[in-house]
């Protein structure tokens, strides 16, 4: 009688599975089980009942949630552009310098260092109505007479998160762009000066499609980033007032730990992640897409 | 019988003399108590005692969590929920007390009755949840007083303006009505508001839960379900509403919580606020406040009802159901609220929780005429005060009304409609949970 023995090539890569299926895949299931029960933080026994698909279809039929879910997608759309646009300005103009670049890298990264939480008190502090740097700054310059109540108001606590998404992660696009124009073969460049193309010519057919999928991975990483926004708006505005400034992050999150209510808070999750997912899959086909078309292959 | 051998002995030793704690020399000794406790300078002080205490039972304190109580909160939910509940104590508030049935013990068995006893009877109520002792009140009492600047009260330009638009002698206001109309008449935005109010949380809604108190009303039916979408519940919104649409309070109140409303009343830009007895120190700090020397206070206003306002909580301590040795950690309890404990913790200004600390209080602040306005504005508020409505699900039904509120004060909604709406998102809360 011989004992059945496992190839040596599972038998090498068993420590990984082990170590992957404790660190993701047990969490992952035991949340995806809880969210099909009633499961309370408080009440350590409703981890064994199963109310599915009751979570779901309360999620799915809440017009808060989707209120939350359309306004994650929109300040993603917004962040993410802005943050682009502006990294991509940084990274061509630092490309530019000759003296002190590093220096001026060091400090482009400088946000980065910055807690999201420290991020988000500072920038509430400036958008204060009250003694905020912005609106002294405005009512000193008789720019305004009235206190703005830039985090109350919907559209304006929204473009006060938005700036300080911005502040701190436009230079994750900055650096993975500066990367790019580094290693942007010099050929091309000058045989469309050769050719007589303008500066923006240039820039418009040569370079901006070399740097494209340098942009799709940065976009790819802030995504899931923004995705999951959640310090800097809990901080800012908690979601509010009035549901105003909520995203799904922050209401999963006072579900989930203010409300002990975690089963239902990890089925508003798993319909969140697929938020991500998509975000993601369209980064990734357009990064691919970009690279076919550089003949980079797949 | 569990507890009655070491109640006993603990209760003669204390009638022997050993009083105020209920300890013996070395009593604990090798004993280590983690404890989980409140964190912020206004706590600290009481905490310096804590070594006091080990020298005497020979036990250690070690101290494995420090935070505000929102985020005590969500510790103890994770706690339970993962099954580490050995630690033994941890600081504990009324409002937050009822949501943990089965974290906490019976005190009553632990501790001696004498030592209970001499607790305001009120707050002992407030503090037995199902029959349970669950905590043993500091000196932490909160109840809101209001606050005013005096210059505004003595200048005869504003008393005349005041006379002629309501036939009225300019005072401090005893009513909410009045309080409203006298903010609306001392605003001058964005450079000084009549008043403010905290706008978010179990802050605005405590507040919104005193008003309907003080205009008749309540919060909850008996059986839980939601009794504020009334007539007084609309009365009580329509306050903060009527407050905001006038410009009488900062744009950004939507937002402010207890700090915000400090530090604002102490900056000089506001008239009239409500607050508690924990910032009478700092506003009238000429280090800390510009308003030092010109703070008035009075007992908090009445309602429609002729009934004041009056929530009411308060910090305490209590041990876990699973602390290895609950003896000890019950004496600890003892000791930090006992009589001398109290004394330390309410010299700068937080109110006690035990009658004798309150008798010498008073007694300290005769000489002080600020001190004495405050004490006597707070005792007088207290006598009315009420706790939070004796449900677990307070905080989370807080979650649904707050947003509602605010949704009618910013103008997203009618008062009727958002009351409405959040007694229907409470109802459903309560459906879903079983309660009724």
């Amino acid at each position: 009688m011989t004992r059945a023995k496992l190839p040596p090539w599972l038998l090498l890569l068993m420590p990984a599975f082990l170590i992957l299926a404790a660190v993701v895949l047990v969490p992952l299931l035991l949340s995806l089980y809880s969210s099909f029960t009633p499961y309370q933080l408080t009440r350590p026994e409703t981890l064994w009942k199963i109310n599915f698909p009751f979570n779901y279809e309360k999620a799915l039929t809440d017009p808060g949630f989707w209120k939350a879910f359309g306004r994650t997608v929109l300040l993603l759309t917004i962040a993410l552009n802005l943050e682009m646009l502006l990294g991509l300005g940084l990274a061509l103009m630092v490309a530019k310098v000759q003296r002190g670049q590093r220096t001026l890298r060091t400090m482009m990264m400088f946000p980065m260092m910055f807690s999201p939480i420290l991020v988000g008190f500072m920038f509430k502090f400036i958008f204060n109505d009250n003694v905020g740097l912005v609106n002294n700054a405005l009512q000193s310059m008789g720019l305004a007479s009235t206190a703005i109540p830039w985090l109350v108001d919907g559209n304006l606590a929204l473009f006060a998160i938005i700036c300080a998404e911005v502040w701190m992660s436009t230079s994750v696009f900055a650096i993975l762009i500066l990367a790019g124009l580094f290693a942007l073969p010099q050929d091309p460049l000058e045989a469309a000066k050769v050719d007589g193309c303008t500066p923006w010519q240039s820039f418009r057919y040569v370079t901006l499609p070399f740097l494209m999928p340098f942009i799709y991975i940065a976009m790819a990483i802030r995504s899931l980033d923004v995705a999951r926004a959640y310090d800097i708006v809990q901080v800012m505005t908690g979601g509010g007032p009035a549901k105003r400034t909520e995203l799904l992050w922050t209401m999963i999150g006072r579900t989930g730990y203010v409300d002990a209510r975690m089963g239902y808070a990890n089925a508003m999750g798993y319909i969140a992640i697929l938020l991500s997912i998509a975000f993601t899959v369209y980064f990734f086909l357009k990064l691919q897409s970009a690279r076919r078309e550089l003949g980079m292959g797949d | 019988m569990k507890g009655f051998g070491a109640g006993s002995v603990l209760a003669l030793v204390a009638s022997f003399g050993f009083a105020p704690a209920a300890m013996a020399e070395g009593e604990f000794a090798g004993v280590t108590i983690e404890a989980k406790l409140i964190g912020g300078q206004q706590y600290e002080a009481l905490y310096s005692r804590i070594a006091d205490w080990e020298k005497a039972t020979g036990a250690t304190v070690k101290i494995i969590s420090q935070k505000n109580h929102f985020e005590l909160d969500k510790e103890y939910k994770a706690d339970i929920a993962a099954g580490t509940t050995g630690w033994c104590v941890g600081s504990n508030h009324s409002s937050f007390a009822s949501q943990y049935p089965a974290l906490f013990t019976d005190l009553a068995a632990l501790v001696p009755a004498e030592s209970i006893a001499g607790f305001v009877p009120a707050n002992i109520t407030a503090a037995t949840i199902d029959g349970k002792l669950t905590m043993l009140p500091r000196a932490q009492f909160d109840v809101s007083a209001l606050y005013y600047q005096k210059s505004l009260y003595a200048d005869p330009a504003k008393a005349e303006a005041w006379k002629a638009k309501t036939g009225k002698d300019l005072a401090p206001p005893e009513t909410w009505d009045e309080f409203r109309d006298q903010a609306i008449f001392f605003a001058d935005p964005p450079n000084f508001y009549g008043t403010q109010y905290a706008g978010k949380d179990e802050a605005i809604n405590g507040r919104f839960y005193e008003l309907v108190v003080a205009n008749g009303g309540k919060m909850f039916n008996d059986d839980m379900s939601p009794a504020f979408n009334s007539p007084e519940g609309k009365e009580a919104l329509q306050w903060f509403v009527d407050l905001y649409k006038a410009g009488a309070v900062p744009p950004g109140t939507t937002n402010y919580l207890w700090d915000d409303l400090g530090n604002g009343f102490a900056s000089g830009t506001v008239a009239l606020n409500l607050d508690w007895p924990g910032w009478s120190g700092f506003f009238n700090d000429p280090s800390a406040s510009k308003v030092a020397g010109n703070v008035g206070v009075a007992p908090a206003p009445k309602g429609s009802a002729g009934v004041r306002t009056g929530w009411s909580g308060f910090h305490g301590f209590s041990v876990t159901e699973s602390c290895a040795n609950k003896e000890a950690a019950a004496s600890l309890v003892d000791f930090l609220t006992n009589e001398d404990s109290q004394k330390l913790e309410s010299a700068p200004g937080p109110l006690p929780s035990r009658t004798a600390v309150w008798e010498y209080v008073i007694e300290q602040a005769k000489d002080d005429p600020y001190k004495s306005e405050v004490l006597a504005a707070f005792q007088e508020t207290a006598l009315t005060a009420f706790p939070v409505p004796p449900t677990p699900y307070w905080i989370e039904s807080g979650n649904l009304i707050f947003p509602e509120l605010q949704a009618a004060i910013l103008g997203d909604k009618t008062v009727d409609q958002a009351l409405e709406d959040a007694s229907a998102a409470v109802d459903d809360l309560m459906r879903e949970n079983g309660v009724y």
